[in-house]
């Protein structure tokens, strides 16, 4: 179980506000709001990357945010992560981002890691672009590479930061389709951070809310269809009238 | 002094000495990585590569052309004195212990620095440092490690080799100038007025301005923020910061390894 208690953050202002909030293990967790309501800073967080300025997160029991250097480098090859903005490494092919993990942290013979790789594509329908570098891809393509490496680990605990942001449609479906089905095969704990509802839930178990750093729902996917808080059902439903 | 002035010299003084801190702390933890021989062997070759190979015309043409320069600005002199067979002591004792040495680090600091700031700078804002972070992959072990030690052994290499291209250059330039065959050149280099030592204090500070420049371009490389804009602004504080320590330092050293 993922669990955040009291979590608080500022830089020139608060971003996160006293955010609690557990997540079960094996389910597809989505994170929703407006943009800069603090979703992407809780990956960070999830991961280690960026500490709070109180609180506490626990993953599995442990505590991330007293983790020593081993610890948290076991507990990172234990994640697979998208990022927003896909960072993939420009000095490397895609064959060569997507085998980075297997290459340096599970010493994969190669044989193994090429049939990986090249699964990896074809499962995010970029069959055959082994030897593209990053800068010639499109936005859409640079995403689906990103997906590749984060899911390339089997990892039990996945972070997605808009998997299919610059996706057309169809793809965007069936990315949303292909990480539901990656996380039932796995059996993995998946946080979602996604502004394309429509297609977000019909893949989520349970979702949470966030708005100017607090988080103001939490619940099953239904209940955030029909819930109470105007706002909720207001940024669900895509409403232009309302609280927001 | 006026107080405002007095408090922005205080905070200049500050910036400095956190900068040099930085550094300091910085390189602690690439001597960490050295050491324990705890970085990527592929990534140093790797950049190697790319730093030391790929900067051999620039040394090429720096080299050659320094040592022409030497001899002309020595040509008055030698002619007037008549002293041709002190061409190849006079241009070798300043290339060796100054010039190549200064010349080769100042365009390693414009191509090879600039370049690596920059590259860290964009992985910096564009997320690939926390994404290795994020794969368990420490940064200084895979990315900043190999890439100062590229950065100081390209320019050990490159300075040795820009001293036998600028003897070179300069022993052509005696003959065309000064009509001073290459053996009278040669003499003057190895009659003894010249040493082992010599090289060796050009070698010294070639390895001290590649820890600067190192040092300089990752630090400010890794630090980066605020997008394209922070990249141009990290790439300009290198430059800057790793000319000026070449210099101080090549003063310090000359003092002290003399």
């Amino acid at each position: 179980m993922i669990r955040l208690e009291g979590v608080c953050k500022s830089f020139d202002r608060a971003v996160l506000s006293d955010v609690n909030l557990d997540i079960t293990d094996n389910c597809l967790f989505g994170l929703i709001g407006p943009g800069a309501s603090g979703k992407s800073l809780l990956l960070r967080m999830i991961t280690g990357l960026m500490r709070p300025d109180r609180g506490k997160i626990t993953v599995g029991g442990s505590d991330v945010l007293t983790m020593g250097d081993m610890q948290l480098h076991e507990y990172r090859k234990g994640i697979g992560m998208l990022f927003q903005n896909n960072a993939l490494f420009d000095f490397m092919t895609v064959a060569e981002n997507i085998a980075f993990p297997l290459r340096r942290l599970f010493r994969l013979p190669e044989a193994e890691i090429a049939e990986r790789v090249a699964e990896r594509l074809a499962r995010v329908d970029l069959p055959g672009f082994e030897a593209r570098m990053p800068a010639g891809l499109s936005g859409g393509q640079k995403k689906r590479v990103g997906v590749a490496r984060a899911t390339v680990t089997r990892a039990p605990l996945v972070l997605y930061d808009e998997p299919a942001a610059g996706l057309d449609p169809v793809t965007s479906q069936k990315i949303f389709d292909l990480l539901r089905a990656e996380q039932r095969a796995a059996n993995a704990t998946v946080v979602m951070v996604s502004s394309d509802l429509d297609r977000l839930l019909t893949v989520t178990d349970r979702v949470a809310m966030m708005l100017d750093g607090r988080l103001i729902f939490e619940g099953s996917t239904e209940e955030a269809k029909n819930a109470a808080d105007p706002r909720v059902q207001q940024f669900v439903h895509g409403n232009v009238d309302g609280p927001l | 002094m006026s107080s405002p002035a007095l408090s922005g010299l205080a905070r200049k003084a500050n910036e400095w000495l956190s900068l040099i801190g930085g550094f300091g702390v910085l390189f602690g933890a690439i001597a960490r990585c050295l050491i324990r021989r705890d970085f990527d062997r592929s990534e140093f070759l790797r950049n190697l590569y790319r730093m030391g190979i790929k900067s051999l015309p620039i040394v090429t043409v720096t080299a050659l052309f320094t040592g022409g320069i030497m001899v002309i600005q020595a040509a008055p002199i030698i002619q007037r004195y008549g002293a041709y067979g002190l061409l190849g002591w006079g241009a070798g004792f300043g290339t060796l212990r100054e010039i190549a040495p200064l010349l080769t680090a100042l365009m390693i600091n414009g191509r090879v620095g600039a370049n690596n700031t920059a590259e860290l700078g964009t992985m910096a804002v564009t997320e690939q440092v926390d994404a290795l972070r994020a794969l368990a992959i420490d940064p200084l072990g895979f990315l900043v490690a190999p890439r100062f030690l590229a950065i100081v052994t390209t320019l050990f290499l490159s300075t040795i080799f820009a001293d036998a291209l600028a003897l070179l250059g300069a022993a052509y330039a005696g003959l065309g100038f000064l009509g001073v065959e290459p053996a009278v050149f040669y003499r003057g280099l190895t009659t003894g007025l010249l040493g082992f030592g010599d090289v060796a204090h050009g070698l010294e500070k070639s390895v001290v301005f590649g820890v600067v420049i190192g040092l300089s371009s990752c630090h400010f490389g890794l630090s980066t923020q605020g997008g394209a804009p922070g990249v141009g602004r990290s790439v300009n504080a290198t430059v800057v910061a790793s000319a000026a320590g070449i210099f101080v330092l090549d003063y310090l050293l000359s003092f002290a390894l003399s």
